[in-house]
């Protein structure tokens, strides 16, 4: 079996070097087309209050992005995903405040060290099953609420914290020099989403993100194909921390100012909402999760409707999403509606895992549980 | 560091506290044996249940009335839930069905903005008159809202307890609890349990929503994720004894309100829950989840 699937891996690596087929060539220049209009044409055409609201949705199409490789590829769900992106945004402004470094090397240390704090996390409920992983993201949330509330965002003060609430000119938090004007930024957040989105597809297209497909598919199934599971959880989930890490840095510099009230618990929960009505198995889910999130709050603030109607929506929307499954719209696989790249190991392992199962179960549990509670 | 009299009030608080998670906590695990739904909602059908009961207050409703009142607004919406959305997610993964539960979660939420607005800093409270009475013990004053919430944890989780042993209808729910197929099989009628088990969690959503309006505070926000204390509770009892539940939650809401005292802890005493769940996933031995999830699978 081990020899059979090491045989596709170089099988499906040779395809992959092949120049890319007509339909992909028109799927990139349609992407690309639609990604200069994005970048030369909104500024162009949109009020500076949409433009605020597109930067916002950029920053947030990393967090969808991030939350949709865990839930998508790996079959992981957390509930704390605007906490981590607010720990981001915590690294940042204090970065930001206390040294001159260049804006993109103080995106990848905000990066990297929500990263470290994701892993820490993580660690102890990766082990586990999935329920227990989103049960204690929704408590971190809470947390880190907690923990916001007391600690404040830096504004320019001095110490650890950098905060001083006696301050009575806050300075803004900086912006990059080349992109201090709301256009430029905008442009910045974008190519910076873009960077995150090649990130991400350059982790789905190899290993790991075959790893993550068997491991949704079946962990025991995995696990007896030689995955090493927990490493491969451990790194979806850091690099979902990682890219909102750095969506936390660039939203530190969208707003300018941050206050600890902006990152409360039920955003996490919303969040997750939005992202599976946008669909988590394609990275355009991500786009219309951010959209959902923060481009229709916008408009109907601007007609002057209540966004609570929005809160309602979305709640409908998780339960159709959940319910009546639509094609890659769901946790659980459509094996027909979305065949990802690696979906002939997948189907490998699935068999494999039908096998095995019962096999490995009995593995695993020798004393029987109790169950009488 | 403050004296042992600084701390005195706050193990009763504490205690009434960690009761009300308790009976939180053995719904929630009753639930999830009997259906796999680990309900998210449940602070936000509590939030509802009380707001609702306030409203009726206002207008001039009698006291019981209102109560009575909260009690079924949970029930209900968790009745019609379950009843809903249970059998058409019976199959599925645990960890989808509670994310549903979240869907649930957020129009609850967004019905409470919306109807019970918080922007325009009107504060809310509700008040049992059983707030008024009490006693000491020692120097310690104790209201009978404080022996009521810590007597209904006790009572409800003795009692689910004797429930699930002794009645027919809890031994249906432990069968369904091992295998809802073979138990549909023997002739017990699955459906109509389940929809026993989701009345049963809403009553009990209903009372914590009640007793921690009144403990906590009687607001929307407050209320939905003061469920995340008890979920703490269930995790650290890995979704399956009561008894581990009851005690857990007790020692969350004694060691939550004993902290307030300690000026440097003070602020952080709200991660108390956290704090202990993931010390508690620590130490817990992959194993048996394995195992677990075998089961469920």
């Amino acid at each position: 079996m081990g020899a059979d699937l090491s045989l596709r891996n170089t099988a499906d690596r040779r395809t992959s070097r092949r120049r890319p087929a007509r339909p992909q060539l028109i799927k990139i220049a349609t992407i690309t087309v639609l990604l200069l209009f994005v970048l030369f044409g909104f500024p162009q055409l949109l009020s500076l209050y949409y433009i605020d609201t597109m930067t916002q949705v950029a920053v947030y199409s990393m967090v969808t992005l991030a939350l949709g490789v865990l839930v998508g590829w790996v079959g992981l769900v957390s509930l704390g995903q605007v906490a981590v992106l607010a720990i981001g945004a915590w690294v940042a402004a204090r970065l930001l405040f206390a040294t001159t470094q260049p804006y993109p090397v103080v995106l990848l240390e905000a990066g990297l060290i929500t990263m470290v704090a994701g892993v820490l996390i993580g660690l102890p409920a990766l082990r586990l099953r999935g329920l227990y992983l989103a049960l204690i993201t929704l408590m971190f949330a809470g947390a880190i609420t907690v923990v916001l509330a007391t600690l404040n965002f830096p504004n320019g003060g001095h110490g650890f914290t950098g905060y001083n609430g006696s301050l009575v000119h806050i300075p803004p938090i900086r912006r990059p020099s080349i992109a201090s004007s709301d256009p430029a930024y905008f442009r910045y957040s974008v190519i910076v989403a873009i960077l995150m989105f090649l990130l991400v597809l350059a982790h789905t297209k190899t290993k790991p993100g075959r790893a993550w497909a068997a491991i949704r598919q079946s962990e025991p199934a995995a696990l007896a194909a030689g995955i090493n599971t927990t490493l491969y959880k451990l790194w979806a989930f850091a690099l979902a921390s990682f890219i909102t890490g750095v969506a936390g840095g660039v939203l530190a510099g969208a707003v300018h100012y941050l206050y600890s009230i902006g990152f409360p618990t039920q955003d996490s929960i919303t969040l997750l909402a939005v992202t599976l009505m946008g669909g988590v198995y394609s990275m355009w889910g991500a786009v219309v999760a951010a959209l959902l999130y923060q481009f229709l709050p916008a408009l109907l603030n601007n007609w002057g409707v209540s966004a609570d109607w929005l809160t309602i929506l979305f709640g409908l929307g998780v339960l159709q999403v959940l319910t009546t499954a639509p094609a890659g719209l769901a946790i659980e696989i459509v094996e027909e509606a979305h065949p990802p790249p690696a979906s002939r190991l997948q189907n490998n392992l699935t068999r494999m895992g039908h096998c095995l199962a019962p096999w490995l179960s009995s593995l695993v549990s020798c004393p029987k549980p109790n169950t009488s509670s | 560091m403050p004296s042992w009299s600084d701390f005195e009030p706050f193990i009763v608080s504490g205690l009434a506290l960690g009761g009300v998670y308790a009976l939180s906590g053995v719904g929630l695990v009753v639930l999830y044996r009997a259906t796999g739904v680990l309900y998210l909602a449940f602070g936000a059908v509590g939030a509802m249940g009380a707001l609702t009961a306030w409203s009726l207050g206002q207008a001039g409703a009698p006291g019981w009335l209102t109560w009575l009142v909260c009690i079924a607004v949970a029930a209900a919406i968790t009745l019609a839930y379950g009843v809903l959305f249970g059998p058409a997610l019976a199959k599925r993964d645990p960890l989808v069905k509670a994310v549903a539960t979240i869907g649930l979660t957020l129009i609850l939420y967004g019905l409470m903005d919306l109807l019970w607005t918080t922007s325009g800093g009107e504060a809310r409270s509700l008040t049992l008159p059983s707030d008024n009475g009490g006693f000491s013990v020692g120097q310690i004053q104790v209201n009978w809202t404080q022996v009521i919430a810590l007597g209904a944890g006790v009572v409800l989780t003795v009692g689910t307890g004797l429930f699930l042993r002794f009645t027919k209808l809890g031994t249906a729910m432990r069968a369904m609890a091992n295998d809802r197929e073979i138990t549909a099989t023997l002739g017990v009628p699955v459906r109509r349990v389940e929809a026993a088990a989701w009345l049963g969690c809403g009553v009990l959503a209903g009372i914590a929503g009640l007793l921690l309006a009144d403990l906590v505070a009687l607001d929307a926000t407050t209320l939905t994720f003061l469920v995340i204390s008890s979920l703490a509770a269930v995790l650290i009892a890995r979704l399956r004894s009561i008894t581990i539940t009851f005690v857990a939650a007790i020692v969350i809401g004694l060691l939550h309100d004993l902290l307030t005292p300690i000026t440097s802890l003070t602020n952080y005493r709200d991660m108390t829950p956290f704090v202990l769940a993931a010390a508690a996933l620590l130490v817990m031995p992959r194993s048996q989840v394995m195992a677990q999830s075998r089961e469920e699978a």
